[in-house]
């Protein structure tokens, strides 16, 4: 995968290693300011209530307190990503337990804390709307009143608590049933799960006597917290610069605002620096966790396993705010047509509002969901046809040059290959090789998310690198992946480039680590930089070189001609001396997807761009009695395009997969009564070292026409198809079939001493 | 409430504070001391990755009271690697290992975590590799069941544990090879 290349393709360690393995990284929950205050979130203690009274002057007067915050004390503007929906602090009316009311700084966070003991709020019940069901039902309570008062993206579809409608039609499903010789109808569940970054959402703010706040927080995307601060501020957004010192994992989790407009607040009010971080409980009651989910899929086949009609229902119980909802709705109907070819199409996705945290983007976000309930059901319809589950999939898949849902035209398509292999791998099609063990796969697409990206780069005059970029590194190591790729195309090694990042008030702009996309576009606007430097480099040693510029190449640190070679070092000097230096501004824009407009409604996520394909095979025992899953292999084996960094692509997977198996298994966020039950690490289960098996990744190579040496993204990927490999998988061990997240071992005892279902 | 005067062996330099009786390690470490390598999360030891060594122990700092941990030796991530007349601190962030940072400044394990591909966010590295360092000092031929539940404590979400288990072994090969000397 490295023929050629000299960077690209090869698993070199991260650069930014050194600093985090000695513990010297500074991430935004360590970062301090001299004479910092400590602020903390008062919040409501109801699903939906009046707030007919709030106290804060108890508070106010306590020792140590320097200011206290509520509704009366902020614009009042609603902000949201689609809907703009939610106010910083509920003034009349609370509609989750855990939503903001009011905020205090003191000089400690001990003194914080007695603060908030001390804020008196009375609230008047109001009926909370407690799940889909009650959220859907005719005559429910409505979330939000004034829905339609709200600004929305217009595109969206929204009605009283469904805050959108996404849909794609294709063909006419009524035609696709009546040529199916069988029509399988079934309805899956999905549980809330949260991200489980282990560095809670951190933010300082301090404001500057011109009127200037800098922000130093843990977000994603810089640039959007910029201009939601702007909002919600009501200053300029040039008066606020946003600074991600370091990140400790995010996977969606940290993309919108969290803690820091509640900083930038308290530290206005104040007149001091002002610290925010969440706590677990926080965290696991009041941040943007995935949407738990109901499904209903019904699928056309044929006798001989051709699917001819497919219908789907997604609602996603996106809390008391539309946050990520709308969006997610409508990348899951991409998902929900899977990477097959089917003639006639009906996918909805329903963002439905309920009394509970707004839910926002998780890795791959409405990817696990969408994706358990197809290759459930491909499961299904190929055993009730007798047709082995990794031929059924073969007659169906997506090929080079077909369309996908929306009408965009397939290229770069590895499924087949990814699909063959990873079933090779785990001895398919020995499916059930003995007593409560058994065999599953899944297969999928994703999308590598587009938006803009630029970089800045520089030739120092020591023949090092500088790139300065607005891009996250938020642990992929993905700006790794993006200095290889300058590293290559300016002839230098990768120890020679340094990166500077995310800054919105120096780096050029970029879209945010989301969505698969930060080596990628980061990758490309690298290319574009080092291309811009190329031509300044050779324009300027061709006269001293004695070489027509066509005649010269970059190579070696060096540029090279038939007569002799001038080091990047000399003409950066030289540069400096007379032309304000060596540096180039590479930018990247994805080309838009093609898609047929006529096919889609309420939809903002309606191609997806290079797409990718994967496959994922697993081997696993069940415990009947006790319900405990043993898997003895995990294959993935993902089209990544081209391999950039074979290692971490290999620890995207591995951290992908052990995710998913989290979400599989035994991750919920369990509510009763819009309360959370398991609000702490010992009762919300992620998955420890004796939990997540060794995984084997095989890297595809089909390479798109897009990305950097037809790289496509590999982030959110491997997070897609583990519920569904292993309920295929458990299934087949069981002979008894689980369709609801999480296949905790109590539902698996509860199943096999049931009978089926 | 009144205040103590303590004294604490850090990375084998003494350090004086002031704290309340119910201060943690882990707030000590890192609020007074700057210390922030260790970091913080649950402040319910459920995560891990607040791990330091105290008497060659891994403990939870962030339950551990700092009044606690007096006369006792205290090792944070900063202090692992052996100390080394002459040689520049490792640099911050996104800064490559160049020159500055020598390949022998750094613990073997830290170096197992590098070459291994470990290392994704970082966040839960520091917990992890005293966690594991404890364990190795204890155990210097472990199976990779042995790593796995030493590491139990230890929660990281980004890597899937494989390729930090896979360090692990590899430093604890080198290290009892005795090729380079552990501190």
């Amino acid at each position: 995968m490295s023929v050629g290349t000299r960077v690209v393709g090869h698993s070199l360690p991260r650069i930014d290693a050194p600093g985090k393995v000695t513990g010297r990284a500074v991430y935004a929950a360590d970062f301090a300011l001299p004479g910092m205050l400590y602020g903390k979130v008062f919040r409501s203690t109801e699903p939906h209530a009046r707030l007919v009274r709030l106290d804060t002057t108890r508070a106010a007067g306590m020792a140590g307190v320097r200011a206290v915050i509520s509704a009366a004390d902020v614009p009042d503007i609603r902000y949201g990503a689609a809907v703009r929906d939610e106010p910083v602090f509920a003034s009349d009316i609370v509609r989750y337990v855990g939503q903001p009311v009011a905020a205090v700084a003191a000089v400690t966070l001990e003194a914080a804390e007695a603060a908030l003991a001390a804020i008196e709020a009375v609230y008047e019940p109001l009926p909370p709307v407690l799940d889909l069901a009650a959220a859907l039902a005719p005559g429910a309570p409505l979330v939000h009143e004034a829905w339609q008062s709200y600004t929305a993206i217009p595109i969206l579809q929204r009605d009283g608590n469904v805050c959108n409608r996404a849909r794609i039609m294709v063909g006419d499903v009524e035609r696709g049933w009546a040529e199916a010789d069988r029509v399988f109808e079934h309805r899956f569940t999905t549980a809330m799960v949260h991200q489980g970054y282990t560095e809670p959402r951190a933010a300082v703010a301090a404001w500057d006597s011109s009127g200037q706040v800098t922000v130093w927080s843990n977000t994603q995307l810089p640039f959007d917290v910029q201009a939601a601060l702007a909002d919600i501020l009501a200053i300029t957004s040039s008066k606020i610069r946003v600074i991600v010192p370091g990140i400790g994992g995010g996977f969606g989790g940290k993309l919108r605002i969290g803690v820091e407009h509640f900083a930038a607040l308290l530290a206005r009010k104040s007149g001091r620096p002002v610290k925010v971080m969440t706590t677990s409980e926080e965290e696991l009651t009041a941040a943007y966790p995935r949407q738990g989910t109901v499904i209903e899929l019904k699928t056309g086949v044929t006798r001989d396993g051709r699917l001819t009609a497919r219908q789907g229902r997604i609602y996603f119980d996106t809390g008391a705010f539309a946050g990520s909802g709308p969006g997610v709705a409508s990348v899951a109907t991409l998902v929900l047509a899977g990477p097959y070819r089917t003639p006639n199409l009906h996918l909805e996705g329903y963002a439905v509002y309920t009394n509970k945290t707004n839910c926002g983007s998780y890795r791959a976000p409405s990817g696990p969901q969408a994706n358990f309930a197809v290759e459930s059901q491909m499961d299904i319809i190929a055993d009730a046809l007798g047709i082995d589950p990794l031929e059924l999939r073969l007659r169906n898949i997506v090929h080079e040059g077909d369309e996908g849902p929306t009408g965009q035209v397939l290229s770069a398509v590895g499924l087949e290959e990814c699909l063959r292999r990873a079933a090779d791998a785990i001895g398919w099609p020995d499916r059930r090789p003995g007593p409560g063990r058994g065999k599953g796969l899944a297969i999928g697409w994703w999308t590598t998310t587009g938006g803009s990206s630029g970089v800045y780069v520089k030739i120092n005059p020591d023949g090092t690198v500088a790139l300065n970029t607005g891009a996250v590194e938020i642990g992929t190591a993905a700006l790794t992946g993006a200095a290889q790729v300058l590293a290559e195309a300016l002839g230098v090694d990768l120890a020679d480039i340094t990166v500077v990042s995310a800054d919105t008030f120096s780096t050029p702009f970029d879209f945010g680590a989301q969505g698969s996309r930060t080596a990628f576009a980061v990758g490309n606007a690298c290319r574009a930089a080092a291309a811009e430097l190329s031509r300044k480099l050779l324009a300027q040693a061709a006269a001293q070189l004695g070489s027509p510029k066509e005649a010269l190449t970059l190579r070696d640190k060096h540029v090279v001609g038939p007569s002799g070679r001038i080091s990047l070092a000399d003409l950066a000097r030289q540069s400096q001396q007379a032309g304000g230096g060596m540096i180039a501004h590479g930018t990247f824009i994805a080309p838009g997807t093609a898609y047929d407009t006529k096919r889609v409604e309420g939809h903002v996520y309606p191609a997806f761009h290079s797409p990718s394909f994967h496959a994922h095979a697993v081997d696993l025992s069940v415990d009947e009695e006790t319900g405990e899953v043993t898997i003895h292999k995990y294959v993935v084996a993902q089209d990544v395009g081209f391999a950039l960094n074979p290692t971490y692509i290999e620890g995207q997977i591995e951290g992908g997969v052990a995710q998913g198996l989290g979400q599989t298994l035994s991750e919920e966020i369990v509510y009763r009564d819009g309360r959370v039950l398991n609000a702490n690490l010992t009762d919300y289960k992620m998955p420890t070292t004796l939990d997540v098996p060794r995984i084997e990744s095989i890297l595809v190579e089909h390479p798109g026409q897009v990305g950097p040496f037809g790289a496509k993204g590999v982030g959110e990927p491997p997070n897609v198809e583990p519920p569904a490999a292993v309920a295929n998988a458990i299934a087949a061990a069981l002979g008894v079939r689980i369709t609801s997240l999480p296949i905790t071992a109590e539902k698996i005892v509860q199943a096999t001493q049931g009978g089926a279902r | 409430m009144a205040k103590l005067a303590i004294t604490l062996e850090i990375n084998r330099e003494s350090h004086e504070a002031l704290v309340e009786a119910d201060r943690t390690l882990l707030d000590v470490l890192r609020s007074d001391l700057g210390l922030t390598g260790t970091k913080t999360n649950c402040l319910d030891a459920e995560c891990g990755v607040c791990t330091v060594l105290v008497d060659g122990l891994a403990v939870n700092s962030c339950l551990y009271l700092a009044v606690a941990a007096q006369g006792r030796a205290i090792t944070t991530i900063e202090g692992l690697a052996p100390a080394r007349e002459g040689l520049a601190p490792a640099r911050e962030g996104l800064a490559p290992a160049g020159a500055g940072l020598a390949a022998d400044a750094l613990h073997p394990l830290q170096q197992a975590f590098i070459d291994h591909g470990a290392v994704q966010c970082g966040y839960c590295i520091p917990g992890m590799i005293l966690s594991a360092k404890a364990y190795l000092d204890e155990h210097p031929r472990p199976t990779e069941v042995q790593v796995r539940e030493a590491l139990a404590g230890n929660l990281c979400r980004c890597t899937g544990y494989q390729k930090i288990v896979d360090a692990v072994l590899a430093a604890a090969d080198r290290m009892a090879a005795g090729t380079v000397a552990s501190s």
